[in-house]
């Protein structure tokens, strides 16, 4: 038996590849949802390049030899990330399963129907233990609304590195590792203070590194210091009733820019345009003395550069501490991190969030910390029993630190993830980037941007805010972890 | 009857012919017209639409009020609108006569006969082919003031590098800023240039000589004219590039210290992709259109007002 084959000429395949030129613009409006077309086994996982990624990267096999479901991963920058997203939803084209969620965006995530709420699933499934989940960082990052939007892959709150070497040579107390009253931002200063003008190992040395970039970098450090002074955004948020008002006129916020100011002081001058891993890098490179940041530079530090797998000239050298808190103030630490959601336009919500149960399961963010390469560079557990784990503790000699930070974290007081947080913290990024290097009065600059907040938030018309109210405190999330869990 | 019977069909062919002689060349225009309504008029208008429209991605997915010119006010309000403005045309005017400059500087010695000018020619090319965002990545690293190449140079020749770092000074920020763009695009200029002084008949040139004009009157009285049509094109091209810069800014130094390398490029950028202020950034785009083709209208008129299309 034998096929027939026509004959092709020249003006049928030129006719085959005109119709095809022409139809290719609308193949994807012809062509079945791209979801039921993918294999039905297969999850499509969207991340971002935190630190969390690559460990969680190199276990993914195990994942996929476990379920037998094939596991496509990418990876973005965060501004990627966020266009990537959000172009998607609009256009209603989201081709992943699962997507890392900043926490600034879960709100806006939530409220605009573009990931799923997981109540339901969490309810179902006693395997997710939500109760070993620190209740701070849940709150934080995961709740809005009384909905659990997103699972936390990866938890940060803030706390202090410092040189062991350097305070042993200059007879420098070193900082405690529990929050005390002795310990405040004064005595952080006037510690620092101590160290300036000095020079160590043949080398000029700097008290300490900030992050004076211009929007995000230079926030994420600033709101620290000003949670920590009781600096509050807004009238009446999180708790309710819901007052946008914002309060950038307070004295905590005088007070906490002028200490900011001083530590810039006490910095290399380049750091006005330092982002994130810019002061992480240069306290590895060893000509820094102390100071604080977001808690994977606990372990980033080992490295020379970021995440380059060198060891650092700092890593035997440098111990953690507790943040310091304003007198008379309960401390309050940020928490940040990555988590992971559904996207409603998934057509795999369940193997979605298989996969974000395995990745935020205790035994996978083991694994995790203990994948030894770049130096291990996994410790970022939201998840209270890892912090006692011995085999863990070993590698990873702060985790009492960063548990004890976690504990008196709220990411919903330092950073408020309200809808439009982007647009105030660009004004308040620039405000501070402008005040390090200029000398004017920071209550007006403060008061100019309290004006320039209250433009946008009436302009989003956050004030007066016209939805309901939540009353959105860490007692309310206990009680919810307790209903699902 | 007969006679016009007769002659009527031959009466239709001509007709017919007339016809479509007249109409032909519009209907071969007509698909690149069509393209350019719906790749280029299309957004504009649904973007002039989104202006008037409070849309905010971040508090919800869909337009949700008609605001009239709110967003255009709110635009000239923004703290950030007057620097924008301000560096964005100094970035423009200075960066656009520097290239210029510069380019046709080497594109007149790349006429010369020496040495190595084959090489010379394939390498300019290079800088023009990376991608913005990776020169902006390279200068970051030029301008570390902790052992970077630049400030090494700077210092070196005794010149005076503030503390800061070349990025971190809001003295030194928007022209290190532009240093970068010039690095890229110099190579641009001086290529099209070189292209365009080539076909200069060199009787010409010669028939000066003979007459004794200078090199100079010879570049201004000669080859700047024979090829005015296209440095004028490539300087309304490269103005309108630069107009928009934000992707070195981005990488550089993300519109600081301060303001003081903010483009409107770059504040479109925030105010789409990090604000998702949709309704705001439509306004801005159009406020950044009416100003590039005020300006490029009045470039155009006084660039080729002598000239015949």
């Amino acid at each position: 038996m034998t096929a027939d084959t026509p004959a092709l000429s020249r003006r049928s395949l030129l006719k085959g590849v005109s119709g095809a030129a022409l139809i290719a613009p609308f193949a994807p409006l012809l062509a079945p949802g791209r979801a039921s077309a993918q294999d039905a086994n297969s999850v499509r996982v969207l991340a971002v390049e935190d630190p969390f990624f690559f460990s969680m990267k190199a276990l993914v096999p195990e994942f996929e030899k476990e379920t037998g479901i094939k596991v496509e991963l990418e990876s973005l920058s965060y501004d990627a990330l966020q266009a990537r997203l959000v172009s998607a939803f609009v256009a209603k084209t989201s081709d992943a399963d699962v997507i890392a969620v900043d926490q600034m965006w879960l709100g806006q995530y939530l409220d605009n129907g573009w990931i799923i709420s997981l109540n339901d699933f969490i309810a179902k499934d006693k395997d997710v233990d939500l109760g070993d989940f620190i209740p701070e960082v849940l709150y934080s990052s995961n709740m809005w609304r009384g909905q659990i939007g997103t699972l936390p892959v990866a938890a940060y709150a803030q706390g202090v590195m410092y040189r062991k070497d350097v305070f042993e040579e200059f007879g420098l107390s070193a900082p405690p590792s529990e929050t005390s009253e002795a310990w405040t931002w004064d005595a952080y200063v006037e510690t620092l203070k101590a160290l300036e003008g000095k020079s160590f190992g043949g080398q000029p040395l700097f008290p300490t590194v900030v992050c004076g970039s211009q929007p995000s970098p230079i926030v994420h450090m600033f709101t620290q210091l000003s949670a920590s002074h009781g600096a509050s955004w807004f009238k009446s948020f999180p708790g309710a009733p819901w007052d946008f008002e914002p309060q950038l006129n307070g004295d905590a916020w005088a007070k906490s820019v002028d200490v900011y100011r001083q530590l810039y002081k006490l910095s290399p001058p380049e750091a006005v345009n330092y982002v994130w891993f810019d002061a992480g890098t240069r306290f590895a490179k060893g000509d820094i003395g102390m100071f604080y940041w977001w808690t994977p530079y606990f372990y980033l530090v080992k490295n020379a550069g970021y995440m380059t797998g060198k060891k650092s000239d700092v890593m035997e050298k440098y111990a953690t501490a507790a943040l310091p808190k304003a007198a008379g103030v309960p401390q309050t630490v940020s928490l940040g991190g990555w988590s992971l959601g559904v996207p409603s336009s998934s057509a795999r919500q369940e193997i979605g969030f298989a996969f974000i149960k395995w990745a935020t399961s205790k035994a996978v963010q083991k694994k995790m910390a203990l994948w030894p390469d770049l130096n291990y560079q996994f410790s970022d557990f939201a998840r209270a029993s890892l912090y006692e784990d011995d085999e863990l503790k070993a590698i990873y000699p702060y985790l009492d630190v960063q548990r004890s930070m976690m504990k008196q974290g709220n990411g919903k007081v330092t950073r408020p993830p309200v809808p439009g947080y982007t647009a105030l913290e660009s004004v308040l990024g620039l405000t501070l980037n402008q005040m390090l290097t200029g000398s004017g009065d920071a209550k007006a600059s403060l008061e100019m941007a309290n004006g320039l907040f209250s433009g946008i938030l009436k302009g989003n018309l956050m004030i007066p805010y016209q939805k309901d109210s939540y009353t959105d405190t860490l007692d309310a999330a206990k009680a919810l972890i307790g209903q699902l869990g | 009857m007969s006679v016009q019977a007769a002659l009527a069909p031959r009466a239709v062919v001509p007709a017919r012919a007339s016809l479509m002689r007249r109409y032909l060349p519009y209907l071969l225009i007509a698909p690149s017209v069509i393209m350019l309504l719906s790749l280029i008029a299309y957004p504009l208008l649904v973007a002039l639409r989104s202006s008037f429209y409070f849309w905010n991605l971040q508090i919800g997915p869909e337009p949700l009020a008609f605001v009239g010119f709110d967003n255009y006010v709110q635009a000239f309000n923004a703290f950030d609108f007057r620097a924008a403005v301000v560096n964005t045309l100094l970035m423009s005017v200075i960066g656009t006569a520097i290239e210029f400059g510069l380019g046709l500087a080497i594109a007149l010695l790349l006429l010369k006969a020496l040495p190595g000018m084959n090489v010379v020619r394939a390498l300019l090319i290079l800088p023009t082919t990376i991608a913005p965002i990776v020169v902006g990545f390279l200068f970051r690293y030029l301008y570390d003031p902790g052992g970077g190449l630049l400030t090494w140079l700077l210092k070196s020749s005794g010149l005076p590098v503030p503390p800061e770092g070349i990025l971190g000074s809001p003295a030194t920020a928007l022209a290190a800023v532009l240093f970068a763009d010039i690095w890229q695009w110099t190579p641009f200029f001086a290529i099209v240039l070189y292209a365009s002084l080539l076909s200069v008949p060199d009787e010409i040139i010669e028939a000066a000589r003979l007459d004794r004009a200078s090199p100079l009157t010879i570049l201004l009285r000669i080859k700047l004219p024979l090829i005015r049509r296209t440095a004028a094109i490539i300087v309304m091209l490269r103005f309108m590039q630069l107009f928009n810069t934000f992707d070195t800014v981005l990488v550089l130094t993300r519109g600081g210290p301060g303001t003081s390398t903010r483009t409107l490029g770059y504040s479109l950028y925030e105010q789409g992709l990090v604000n998702f202020n949709i309704g705001l950034v439509c306004a801005m785009t159009w406020i950044t259109v009416l100003i590039v083709n005020a300006i490029v209208a009045l470039y155009v008129f006084f660039a080729f007002r002598n000239e015949e299309w």
